[in-house]
């Protein structure tokens, strides 16, 4: 009596594939119903029983108008929609690329070359501990509020994770691939860019891509403080006159944009990045 | 008696990272088999020394030139010298900048980020792990969060002024905003990240849930949590600042933001200084606490 016995249970494969998608389409609707829950509880204290103010917050329905009627109005803030995240869009590339092309290439030969990595490093380090944004004012006295302050603003806020990552990227190749290089005669070019660089190039992809997001935060900090158009201005005026609905579509399509264009550079890196 | 003999593979190497090979031959009564040849390739390796000494001179380099630059051309009719701005940062902290002296400014922005950090810390961790242990959670919150983050904080400060007025709330919820997205994800994939195999050993090994959940999942999930808050605090800080600077009426932000409007580039360069210094400082005390506790992994790396 003392002994229990246990039966080991078999399910033929095919039962536990049919378990596993039972399970994933209940996790599905529980996700889409929870999207739907707060959409309805959403529209319920906003216009189902009106119990927060409509110059707080906008229900769905309102946001969905005012995202179609932005499309060509210009009013309140003098723009439409597809202006604003031009111009956004256009200033955030721009210094973004900027970035890329100047960052990744110094990072690596702050790597590869002691005494650049012994000289410039430490100053690096001290300018990186300040956030892009704090650096806004002082462009603004130095360039004035046009576009120019805000290309160096995101430029200065990407470069550093471009800089940091393909840095730390080309330290992490292994000393004994690169002794293998040598012995078979690489060169030290060879060697950074057949051994050094393709060890490091995840890690550069990941510095590009989280420039890539803090350039786009940065631009619309940027706008929110100093500008005339962009989609930071519009949320930031959208503020000035109460209108919620407004903000809402500008935050939503700051959101659609950022992640679209983490998904391409997520591609990109992929097709990059082989062997991995 | 020891020989050192250095030999270049290539002269050019000695600058490209100065890849030398080192060969130390005994001399004496040491037969040959015995030499050691040591093949380190002293490459990357700055000695402490020589990281201090070129940090030294770099730093006083740039600032040199920047004083120079301030002082002999045009520069010097917006920019005040780096020995100026020192000076005045250190008066700051007994005379006040607007209304409060430089220690209370950066108290003020502290005490936002801190409170909102913990807050969100705390409740994205918990939050993070459940989602990780639980399938339910999981999937009731995860689109939600797939929603949200793409959105970067400073959006939210527009709307967060409109829902909580331009007081300390503000400030607290987009604090608590970006630590509890950063932290919540990193939990949950620390969670996905643990062998199902280790569970199941300890399981079937006799360890109740609880034990499994001290001794397997929450050790896993550190080093995720961490990384999740090291950024969550860099992120904190900068949105902290940008917060002051769209709205408020003191801190560091305040400081740079009134600068501006008074065209007072001194106190721009007081509060970036500040910004600097502060952030720094954050994430040195986040990277020593990840040390102490995460020890067991740099052990076993």
């Amino acid at each position: 009596m003392g002994i229990q016995r246990t039966q080991a249970v078999i399910i033929p494969r095919m039962e536990v594939k049919k378990l596993v998608k039972k399970k994933r389409v209940r996790n599905t609707a529980i996700s889409i119903f929870t999207l739907l829950m707060i959409v309805f509880i959403w529209w319920l204290v906003t216009d189902g029983l009106h119990l927060v103010a409509s110059s707080a917050m906008a229900s769905p329905v309102k946001v969905v108008q005012t995202f179609f009627r932005k499309m060509t109005d210009k009013s309140p803030d003098g723009a439409t929609l597809l202006q604003h995240t031009l111009a956004s869009l256009k200033i955030a590339m721009v210094g973004y690329f900027l970035a890329v092309i100047i960052g990744v290439p110094l990072g690596i030969f702050m790597a590869w070359i002691k005494v650049v990595d012994l000289m410039v490093r430490p100053i690096f380090d001290l300018i990186r501990t300040i956030p892009g944004i704090a650096w806004i004012s002082l462009l603004i006295i130095v360039f004035g509020v046009g576009n120019t302050s805000r290309y160096i603003v995101v430029f200065l806020a990407a470069v550093v994770p471009c800089i940091l990552n393909s840095f730390s990227g080309i330290k992490q190749t292994k000393d004994v691939h690169l002794w293998v290089g040598q012995t078979f005669g690489a060169g030290s070019r060879q060697l950074l860019w057949s051994v050094a660089i393709p060890t490091a190039l995840p890690m550069i992809m990941t510095g590009v891509k989280v420039a890539l997001g803090a350039s786009w935060m940065t631009i619309v900090a940027a706008e929110l403080l100093a500008s005339s158009r962009g989609l930071g201005f519009m949320i930031q005026q959208g503020r000035g006159i109460y209108r919620p609905d407004i903000i809402m579509v500008g935050m939503v399509v700051i959101g659609i944009i950022g992640g679209i264009m983490a998904k391409v550079l997520d591609l990109i890196s992929k097709a990059i990045i082989k062997g991995r | 008696m020891k020989f050192t003999l250095t030999v270049l593979n290539d002269p050019a190497h000695l600058f490209a990272g100065g890849r030398r090979r080192v060969v130390v031959i005994h001399l004496g009564f040491v037969p040959p088999e015995k030499w050691q040849v040591d093949m380190r390739l002293n490459q990357d390796k700055a000695t402490r020394f020589q990281k201090i000494f070129f940090s030294f001179l770099s730093i006083s380099v740039f600032i040199l030139i920047w004083h120079f630059a301030v002082v002999f051309t045009e520069l010097g009719n917006i920019m005040p010298s780096p020995f100026a701005i020192i000076k005045n940062f250190a008066v700051s902290f007994v005379k006040p900048v607007g209304k409060h002296t430089m220690p209370v400014h950066i108290a003020y922005s502290l005490r936002r980020v801190l409170t909102g950090f913990l807050i969100g810390s705390c409740t994205g961790i918990f939050l993070g792990i459940a989602m990780g242990l639980n399938e339910i959670v999981s999937s009731i919150f995860k689109p939600v969060f797939e929603i949200i983050r793409p959105i970067p904080t400073i959006a939210w400060i527009p709307l967060a002024i409109i829902w909580f007025g331009i007081g300390e709330t503000t400030k607290y919820f987009l604090i608590f905003l970006v630590t509890f997205c950063n932290v919540t994800i990193n939990a949950y994939d620390g969670v996905r990240s643990i062998d199902s195999d280790y569970i199941g050993a300890a399981k079937m090994l006799g360890a109740n849930p609880v034990r499994v959940f001290g001794r397997i999942i929450l050790p896993a999930c550190v080093p995720y949590i961490f990384a999740g808050l090291q950024t969550a605090l860099g992120y904190s800080w900068a949105t902290v600042v940008a917060a002051e600077m769209v709205r408020s009426s003191e801190g560091v932000g305040w400081m740079i933001i009134t600068g501006q409007s008074a065209n007072n580039m001194m106190q721009i360069m007081m509060g970036i200084l500040a910004v600097g210094v502060i952030g720094f400082c954050l994430t040195t005390l986040m990277r020593v606490l990840e040390a102490r506790l995460c020890s067991w992994r740099e052990r076993g790396k």
